[in-house]
């Protein structure tokens, strides 16, 4: 059994945020969001947890989908940002800062109540 | 390309078939599974050329995998309906074209339903879902003609406990009979419920490239020739079936 770490629960919890900030950068397909996310650093437990959050996504009207012929092989499925999923972007942007901020100034707290 | 490679594409491909098997079952619209496979088998692919696990991309169990992402697609208030009615719809193209058939093809005023007819509709209905249960239910048979051969064989293996425990069925046994205006009427329900469903399924999911009509005509086409192939093999084999069955008890 796969013991969580405390990165990987972290990252479950702001997955659809990283992925909507991800595609607002520039249009993208799945393996290309996973390739981006661990060259920031965040390396996925399993990769295709992506899958169920850009469906669930795109039923939110955030992002959309649509096929582009490959040059390697069959069709490949990029995602786009709409203009709900930009604005839910910015909005989720700011509730993870207030949140950041919070839990920098407790930690911040806890490190200097040790040194003293 | 290597056996290891092989290998590897194989169970890709099985993993995929098995999970998009699941997703039918779950009630996901055929166009978006077919979205959902290509990005997956896609993925596998990338994931493995650069050297990963395919756990590495499913987890350590991929009927969860499955699971969730069928999940997030569009939920539905009653997801059997759908099924239910598509088998209806199925069932009823059947019985009523090769009641058609029959009447035109051997200018009899009457078409007659038999046991054996029922027994091949009710059979195959029940095949193609074991087939399909058989992705999740069976993990150590984790291909089609594996799972087929199962079924068979329980098939098979039923037959012969009832002939051996005495029972005989004549399957030339008429269940039900009717002539041209039932035909009809059948023929005019099935064509309006295939309607139904094509309209609620272009209106649940919406396609994101394949034109619309296209995708449309394709689906009539195929619902069409599966039909037809169907009445072809029940009329080939209620015919061969009754002749080897009154062979067999003229012999004995």
């Amino acid at each position: 059994m796969l013991v969580e770490t405390r990165s990987t629960q972290l990252l479950k919890g702001t997955l659809d945020m990283c992925l909507l900030a991800t595609i607002a950068q520039r249009p993208c397909y799945g393996y290309e969001m996973v390739q981006q996310l661990a060259q920031q650093g965040l390396d996925l437990v399993s990769e295709g947890s992506i899958y169920p959050l850009l469906s669930r996504l795109q039923h939110l009207g955030y992002i959309d989908g649509y096929l582009v012929a490959s040059r390697d092989g069959p069709q490949r499925k990029y995602y786009h940002l709409l203009p709900a999923g930009a604005k839910q972007l910015e909005q989720w942007q700011a509730e993870w800062e207030v949140f950041a901020r919070a839990v920098e100034r407790i930690l911040k707290g806890a490190r200097s109540d040790e040194q003293s | 390309m290597s056996r290891a490679d092989q290998h590897t594409r194989q169970q890709i491909a099985d993993l995929v078939e098995a999970c998009a098997g699941y997703w039918e079952l779950r009630g996901v619209a055929l166009e978006s599974s077919a979205q959902m496979q290509l990005e997956l088998e896609q993925h596998l692919q990338q994931a493995v050329s650069d050297g990963k696990s395919l756990e590495a991309v499913l987890g350590p169990n991929p009927a969860a995998f499955a699971e969730a992402w069928a999940r997030e697609m569009r939920p539905r208030v009653f997801r059997g309906g759908a099924k239910v009615l598509r088998g209806l719809v199925y069932a009823l193209s059947v019985v009523s074209s090769s009641a058609l058939l029959s009447q035109l093809l051997a200018r009899s005023p009457a078409f007659t339903f038999t046991l054996f007819g029922a027994y091949l509709l009710i059979g195959s209905g029940l095949l193609a879902l074991l087939i399909q249960l058989g992705g999740f239910l069976a993990p150590r048979i984790n291909k089609r003609a594996g799972r087929e051969a199962l079924v068979l064989a329980g098939v098979v293996l039923a037959v012969l406990v009832l002939r051996l425990a005495g029972l005989q069925v004549n399957w030339s046994t008429p269940l039900l009979s009717w002539g041209w205006p039932v035909t009809i009427v059948l023929l005019a329900l099935a064509a309006f419920l295939f309607s139904l469903t094509c309209w609620r399924s272009s209106h649940r999911e919406p396609l994101l490239t394949v034109s619309e009509s296209w995708s449309a005509l394709r689906t009539v086409t195929t619902f069409v020739a599966s039909v037809g192939v169907f009445d072809i093999v029940m009329f080939f084999s209620s015919v061969a079936v009754v002749d080897f069955c009154r062979l067999a008890l003229r012999l004995v």
